[in-house]
């Protein structure tokens, strides 16, 4: 079938473990002043702050939604128009068959539009973050998983200097253990698994 | 997040003499404008009897004059318009101080930590109730024959079999009667009003005792007064407004009303914070917070609406004469053009304009959003009783309808400031004041 390559396919990362996510947020905070990118940062449970501290942009889920809102909201107003006016019209309660019934078409129309942003959302949130089926997952190291948390760095964008730098703000910020990934999927041969 | 650090500095709103004299001078040119109203319409009432006082000469000996509906009690508009103007905004005022005390109670249980920094905000507001309890009662007690048909009946003492003799009212007066009305509703508003004290005093004591006591007793109280507030309210709503058309019954009024409240509160809350911000007091309300009251507002504007629609929708359909009444008199009547606005004021523009995440963290868009929902709910209350007190004939928008709800206002804004320069604007010893500041919607 399909299978997208994730992020860390075919890379060289740099990667640091901490177990406490403040000790994670001074980190990128202070790297980011250096000018040192950060590529990416995997954490067990959400942390807040932490986009912002990566100087992530706002999701546009949210557009998304209107967007799918309003094409449900399109999508109620014909089915409700097609299927009661044009197509067969029928008399409920001795209700005109035209424009007037227009309240009682509200919830079929709402329900569309809730079911459309709700299926459009969930299906543009699973292709977004490359959850499809038989998509590997971006696991740098499987601690990730359970309670530390991992900032990584493409090291191929990085000078010796820059390494060293590195090393030193993750030393001081408390890191357990920094590690080298060349393109080598964890779960498979990762040496810390 | 443990590394930022916000120290709280204690800080007291100043009733400075410039913003009384503002709030004086908006109450007299409401009195002003509502005087000169009155004037307008008593000579238009003295015009009117002379007219009819000619047709009914000569007219009299064919037919006795017909009684319609609404403006039954007498062709002068009058006493009635004023008193059912007075009922308009002494309710809808009320609505915002019994509101501001709802939502205290509420984040007390529901735990809530988000709201504690505008805490003394709300309470501020709630300060209104005895001043709103006494200019409704003064409503009730000296225009209550000229707004409810049901008292006027009352009065006239009709038994069974006599001419005039209304089933539907007979069978409601065990509850739509004199005494209920006299007794009930200040007795609820007070039973509030204890609440209101018991609360706001525990929360100053807090303040300079400081410990979990008085968080815990608050808890407890509020929780007591949700549930007294939930039954008192609605029979509350039932007496006073819903029995305006007293052969007329529908059970999501209510709620209905209840939304109003909860949505015109939040509005009032968010605008007061806004007005403090702007003088540069509780610079630690962030637009975290600003952000979940906008959300609170445009939440509540869409349950208004759901609320609405579930009463037309119901009555709409089935088509019975006796419910369809109340939507005919301001459908097909000149109060159409207002029930449509009603709608759009209260549904599609704030839903519209409070959709995005930056309307509601931008002061400005609050502004203009909640100025539309605060018209437009005195327009809901409006449309409540107006066509069953002095019927679409009679009702009107006048000098009269502006000015009232504007000396109501200053009034209003008088006794929210004054009650907020009592105590300090930071709840400094609430538990959950750190969270507050801190507080973060995220993404």
């Amino acid at each position: 079938m399909f299978c997208f390559s994730t992020s860390i396919n075919k890379r060289n990362l740099i990667y640091g473990v901490f177990d406490d996510d403040s000790n994670l947020i001074n980190t990128v905070e202070e790297v980011r002043e250096k000018g040192i990118e950060v590529f990416d940062c995997y954490t067990p449970f959400p942390v807040h702050h932490l986009d912002t501290a990566m100087g992530i942009n706002r999701t546009r889920l949210t557009i998304a939604a209107f967007l799918c809102g309003t094409t449900g909201f399109c999508l109620g107003l014909l089915l409700q128009f097609y299927t009661m006016i044009f197509d067969w019209p029928m008399n409920i309660g001795g209700k005109p068959s035209d424009y007037h019934m227009l309240p009682s078409m509200v919830p079929v129309v709402f329900e569309c539009t809730v079911l459309c942003t709700a299926y459009g959302l969930a299906f543009l949130f699973f292709f977004r973050n490359k959850m499809g089926h038989g998509v590997r997952p971006d696991i740098l190291d499987l601690r990730q998983t359970d309670d530390h948390l991992l900032i990584a760095f493409d090291s191929d964008t990085m000078d010796q200097a820059t390494k060293t730098e590195l090393n030193a703000i993750l030393t001081k910020n408390g890191v357990l253990s920094i590690h080298e990934y060349s393109g080598q999927y964890a779960i498979e041969g990762g040496a810390h698994a | 997040m443990g590394h930022h650090h916000i120290e709280i500095k204690q800080e007291k709103f100043e009733f400075t003499s410039r913003s009384k004299m503002l709030s004086i001078i908006l109450l007299a040119v409401g009195i002003i404008l509502s005087v000169i109203g009155v004037y307008q319409i008593k000579a238009n009432d003295s015009k009117v009897a002379t007219e009819t006082t000619t047709v009914h000469a000569e007219a009299s000996h064919e037919t006795a004059a017909p009684v319609a509906h609404g403006g039954e009690h007498s062709e002068q508009l009058l006493p009635t318009r004023f008193w059912a103007n007075m009922l308009v905004n002494s309710y809808y005022f009320l609505l915002f101080a019994v509101g501001a005390l709802f939502f205290v109670a509420l984040n007390y249980v529901a735990n809530a930590g988000w709201a504690v920094m505008v805490k003394r905000v709300a309470e501020g507001i709630s300060a209104y109730i005895p001043i709103g309890l006494i200019l409704l009662f003064i409503t009730l007690y000296f225009g209550g024959t000229q707004l409810y048909h049901w008292l006027h009946y009352e009065h006239e003492g009709l038994k069974e079999g006599m001419e005039g003799y209304d089933k539907i009212l007979a069978g409601k007066s065990p509850f739509l009667n004199t005494k209920f009305l006299f007794l009930g509703v200040p007795l609820f508003i007070l039973i509030w009003y204890c609440f209101r004290i018991i609360l706001r005093r525990l929360s100053i004591k807090e303040d300079s005792e400081g410990g979990l006591t008085f968080f815990r007793r608050s808890t407890r109280f509020s929780a007591a007064f949700l549930v007294i507030f939930g039954f008192s309210f609605s029979m509350l709503v039932w007496l006073m407004i819903m029995s305006v058309d007293a052969h007329w019954y529908s059970t999501i009024y209510t709620i209905n009303n209840f939304a109003v409240m909860f949505v015109t509160a939040v509005t009032v809350i968010c605008f007061f914070t806004i007005y403090l911000k702007s003088k540069g007091y509780m610079e630690l309300v962030s637009s975290e917070i600003m952000h979940d009251l906008g959300k609170f507002m445009f939440a509540f504007c869409i349950f208004w609406a759901y609320t609405w629609l579930a009463q037309y929708l119901l009555i709409w359909y089935a088509n019975i004469h006796e419910e369809v009444v109340y939507f005919q008199v301001r459908l097909h009547s000149s109060f159409r053009p207002l029930f449509f606005t009603n709608l759009f004021m209260n549904f599609f523009i704030p839903f519209l304009l409070l959709m995005m995440r930056n309307a509601k963290r931008n002061p400005k868009s609050l502004l203009v959003a909640g100025s539309i929902i605060l018209v437009g709910h005195w327009l809901d209350i409006y449309l409540m009783i107006m066509p069953g007190t002095l019927g679409s004939a009679s009702a009107g928008l006048g000098l009269l309808e502006l000015g009232m709800p504007m000396a109501f206002a200053g009034l209003f804004i008088y006794v929210v400031k004054y009650s907020l320069s009592k105590a300090n604007l930071y709840a400094i010893n609430h538990p959950y004041i750190m969270e507050s500041a801190t507080y973060d919607v995220g993404p």
